[in-house]
């Protein structure tokens, strides 16, 4: 099948007939800085460019506390710092709730707080599994990690990565955005996804300059 | 055991935490609120133990107090302690309400509903900056009061409450709109109100919300329906030049981005397509809904399980709907998230009913179902634990039971049969009444055809069970169990009535006629009809036990105002005059016995009824009473005639109703046939002076004039004209000629004639 070829230069030039206005890249920048909750960056990029965030950036201040709280482990205090920014959210959404209360669990596991990570278990998450078959299962892997000598070769070794910490914080941030009417997910991820793809559509009719590296986003030319 | 040293623990700090609650330390108290605060939310076995231990009213207590104390005009630390105070105990009470029913009961029984509205959201309050934690507080707690179904009904029709909640609509606050818009979507009930709301001018606002933020949108979207909801007046009055913008807005609101948005809206317009005609009918806005609902199931969430429901609601009733469904691939896309198993409950049951909607009168959708196998999920859901699940389940197998393929596959291997009738059995005996009368309904449809089918329904018992449901206590579990009896007995066999009948037994049938629900009525006449429909031995059935049914039938009819019962009731009697000259002659004794206060035969009210199939069903009855066949007919006729009974139906030559139209001229051709005989007889001119002859002469007269009857004195000179008259009626009469011999058999002497 023969492909167009479309050269550099003929690609450089439909390239600058495109017109973007910077309005657009800001807005996508500030998106993306707000959604993530670099607060500070926000802040200087607001006064330096002039862009108005869409949502208050108090409100991130608070988001991100709870979000540092949960990567250090901290889930209490992360607990009650959502609670005070917003007592409907823990109380609407029992899976969050659970997936806390689960990294509260392994927290006691990894600091060696047996009995009290039993206790925590049969009081606080063995109510939650009743209600819940899916729940039960997540719990049951949790004590798990009581039953090894060496945890972090066992099967359910991964609950005691960064990782786990990481995934119950990035849910937590989402509930927080969702309930101030906010998307959970910047913009940019998506456009990226999106300019992928038409690459690959593209692909498939011509051979032209590409961007491969997404980082650099620097135009490869076209295999001749 | 764990348990009881967990929950001692739990009972120790609970026990701890009330009690620094009562400390007359603010700070302590403060601190105690926010420990329970943060101990309930999210768990609801917590909020369980602290309810049992008196947490709430010690909550409302704190917070009265607290309310009390506020000056709103100070503004130092003390205050900001009350503040907070207020604020925590609020979301406290919240909590409490959110989603447990205990909770909610055990807050309102405290008053902490009026309390919250008096102590946050009075007026003041929201203009103050430094009041706004305090109103969002306030305004959170009530509304997670009135989600539930235990909240208080907000009097609309009190003017102030009408302000008030049109200043929580004004307010900026998300919160205290959303209130708002919360307290319609759950206290709008009546059309009066919706109207009341409509006129309130809340529209206006609800639509400027949806510009809103997300959480302003779907509160909003909710209220939009609610004041729509089975209201075409309020609907009606949706014109001018805002309609369009708020359809257009929430026509645009179908495609965003949020699943739940999306289903708010499409249910926003299928409330307002649903009640009322002129809006949103074209093609494209039908087909949008469809695909966005379809589309809606793939969600995983509660999205996901609502979204069948609204499907349903697009649906139900509308075949066109359902056509443009189909076509787009409705049942392969519900049946491809049945099969992915283990479903919630509630999704599981709206999908069964989304089935059930799309295969309630199209053939196509009903033959796809069977081609997909979907009766075996079905029949495994009639077995699930919840109650909602099975009783879906049977109205999904009623729907597709209505098919053609249905009835021609299933006869073929009696492993299908027994698949579905075992586990439908079973659930006549089910605890639910809702899902026993949906099974009543599948088993309606199972038993009417004439394959293996019934035979193995009365194999496993299911007539002692049917019997049995038509004696409870509630009548639509009677009136269903009537109409699947009804149905397992058309065109049944000898045999398979005789079981039937000795179950039901002849005085139950009776008591069942006189039910005092009237479709009770109508269904115990219509089972009737169908037994004595048949071989003439059927028709014995009918005088049982003295003929008690038969009674029964007749009194319902001379009482009767319902024209189901009354065409019922019609019909056997019709089906009984089909039997022998005895049961010709019993039905004459229903008909023309009177009612009390009555000039005539119930049947001439039949006969001039509106409803052209009551007026068949009377014609049918007359037909076969007088037909030529029958040895007593004439003399019936004249009973008939005497009773006026003749010439109402001769009145109906020129019924607009074709099927009313050909009975009675049938039933003239009859009439008509016995006048011809009746000429035959005595053309003849009456020669003698026989006293025989003279009276037999006398009462032919009378028969054959009809009309015109007089008693003619044969030696008059009107014996010439009458002779003539007949001359002339017989010429008329030649065209019809009549095959059929004399049947009255008079002592004529021969010289007479």
């Amino acid at each position: 099948m023969s492909k167009k070829v479309i050269t550099r230069e003929e690609w450089e030039k439909k390239l600058n007939d495109v017109k973007i206005r910077k309005e657009d890249m800001n807005k996508l920048v500030m998106n993306f800085l707000v959604t993530e909750g670099y607060v500070d960056a926000a802040e200087k990029f607001r006064m330096e460019s002039g862009t108005e965030p869409d949502i208050d950036l108090a409100t991130i201040t608070d988001r991100m506390a709870v979000k540092k709280a949960v990567q250090c482990g901290n889930v209490e205090d992360a607990i009650e710092k959502v609670n005070d920014l917003n007592p409907e959210i823990l109380d609407t959404n029992p899976q969050l709730f659970f997936h806390l209360q689960q990294q509260r669990l392994i927290e006691l596991i990894r600091n060696g707080k047996v009995e009290e990570a039993l206790e925590f278990a049969q009081e606080e998450l063995a109510p939650r599994g009743e209600e819940n078959q899916s729940f039960l299962e997540e719990l049951e892997r949790t004590v798990a990690l009581l039953a090894f000598e060496d945890v972090s070769n066992c099967p359910v070794g991964d609950l005691l990565d960064i990782s786990q910490r990481l995934k119950t914080a990035s849910e937590v941030n989402a509930a927080i955005l969702t309930s101030q009417s906010h998307e959970k997910d910047p913009k940019l991820p998506s456009l990226l996804k999106m300019l992928l793809w038409a690459q690959n559509q593209l692909d498939e009719k011509a051979a032209y300059p590409r961007i491969n590296d997404l980082a650099t986003a620097t135009l490869e030319d076209p295999a001749i | 055991m764990p348990t009881t040293t967990a929950s001692a623990v739990c009972t120790t700090v609970g026990n701890n935490i009330l009690l620094r609650l009562t400390s007359g330390e603010r700070d302590v108290k403060l601190k105690a609120l926010r420990e329970l605060k943060n101990q309930i939310i999210g768990n609801r076995t917590k909020k369980l133990s602290f309810l049992k231990l008196g947490a709430v009213p010690a909550v409302a207590g704190i917070l009265s107090d607290a309310v009390s104390a506020v000056d709103v005009a100070d503004n130092d630390e003390n205050d900001r302690i009350v503040k907070d105070i207020i604020v925590q105990s609020a979301a406290v009470l919240g909590s409490f309400a959110c989603g447990f029913e205990a909770g909610v009961r055990a807050v309102l029984d405290a008053g902490a509903d009026i309390l919250i509205q008096r102590g946050c959201l009075v007026e003041e309050m929201p203009l103050l900056k430094s009041y706004m934690e305090v109103v969002d507080a306030g305004a959170r707690s009530l509304k997670m009061i009135y989600q539930s179904k235990m909240a208080p009904k907000y009097d609309f029709l009190q003017e102030e409450n009408m302000e008030f909640l049109l200043s929580l609509l004004n307010n900026e606050s998300e919160n205290v709109s959303g209130l708002g818009a919360s307290i319609i979507s759950h206290s709008c009930k009546t059309s009066l109100e919706q109207k009341l709301l409509f006129d309130a001018g809340v529209l206006k606002r609800l639509t400027s919300l949806l510009g809103g933020s997300l959480i302003q949108r779907d509160a909003s979207l909710e209220s939009i329906a609610t004041i729509f909801k089975n209201n075409p007046e309020v609907v009606s009055q949706f014109v001018g030049p805002d309609t369009g913008r708020t359809l257009s807005c929430i026509i645009e609101i179908v495609k965003d981005r949020f699943a739940r948005t999306r289903l708010l809206a499409s249910l926003c317009l299928i409330v307002i397509r649903n009640a009322s005609p002129c809006y949103l009918q074209d093609v494209g806005i039908k087909t949008k809904l469809i695909n966005n609902l379809l589309e809606l199931l793939d969600d995983p969430g509660r999205v996901g399980d609502e979204a069948s429901f609204a499907f349903s609601s697009l649906i139900a009733e509308k075949e066109d709907m359902q056509k443009l469904a189909f076509e787009v691939n409705g049942v392969d896309k519900l049946y491809n998230h049945l099969q992915k198993g283990s479903l919630h409950p509630r999704r599981f049951e709206g999908i069964l009913l989304a089935l059930a909607d799309m295969c309630s009168k199209l053939e196509c959708c009903r033959s796809r179902c069977l081609s997909l196998q979907v009766l075996k999920l079905v029949v495994d859901a009639l077995a699930h634990d919840s109650s909602d699940v099975r009783s879906a389940a049977c109205m999904c197998l009623r729907s597709v039971s209505r098919s053609i393929k249905f009835i021609q596959n299933l006869s073929a291997g009696s492993f299908m049969n027994e698949t579905i009738v075992i586990p439908l059995v079973r659930l006549l005996d089910d605890t639910s009444t809702a899902v026993q009368v949906a099974a009543l309904g599948a088993i309606s449809n199972i038993v009417v055809d004439f394959t293996t089918r019934r035979s193995t329904f009365i194999r496993l018992g299911g007539v002692k069970l049917l019997v049995q449901l038509s004696k409870s206590m509630d009548s639509t579990i009677r009136l269903n169990a009537l109409r699947a009896l009804r149905n397992l007995i058309f065109l049944a066999e000898d045999k398979c009535k005789e079981e039937i009948f000795m179950e039901l037994t002849a005085s139950l049938l009776a008591s069942l006629i006189c039910d005092p629900e009237p479709s009770v009525q109508e269904q115990a006449l219509a089972l009737v009809r169908n037994l004595v429909d048949g071989r003439i031995n059927s028709v014995e059935y009918i005088f049982a036990e003295d003929g008690i049914i038969l009674d029964a039938v007749g009194r319902q009819l001379r009482i009767a105002s319902k024209a189901e019962i009354e065409i019922q009731g019609m019909y056997v009697l019709g089906n009984v005059a089909t039997g022998k000259e005895s049961h010709k002659e019993a039905v004459m004794d229903q008909l023309l016995l009177r009612a009390e206060n009555k000039a005539q035969s119930c049947i001439i009210k039949f006969l001039q009824s509106n409803d052209s199939r009551l007026r068949t069903a009377a014609v049918w009855a007359v037909l076969n009473l007088t037909c030529s066949s029958s040895p007593g007919s004439s003399g019936r006729l004249v009973k008939l005639h005497d009773a006026g009974i003749v010439s109402h139906v001769k009145n109906m030559v020129n019924d607009p109703c074709l099927d009313v139209k050909l009975r009675v001229k049938t039933a003239l051709e009859q009439f008509n046939s016995f006048d011809d005989s009746l000429i035959l007889c005595i053309f003849s001119p009456a020669a003698s002076n026989n006293k025989a002859s003279t009276s037999c002469l006398q009462f032919l007269t009378v028969r054959a004039v009809g009309e015109l009857s007089h008693v003619v004195d044969p030696s008059s000179k009107e014996e010439e004209s009458i002779a003539n008259y007949f001359r002339f009626s017989m010429k008329k009469n030649k065209k019809k000629k009549s095959t059929r011999t004399v049947k009255f058999c008079f002592d004529v002497p021969a010289d007479s004639l």
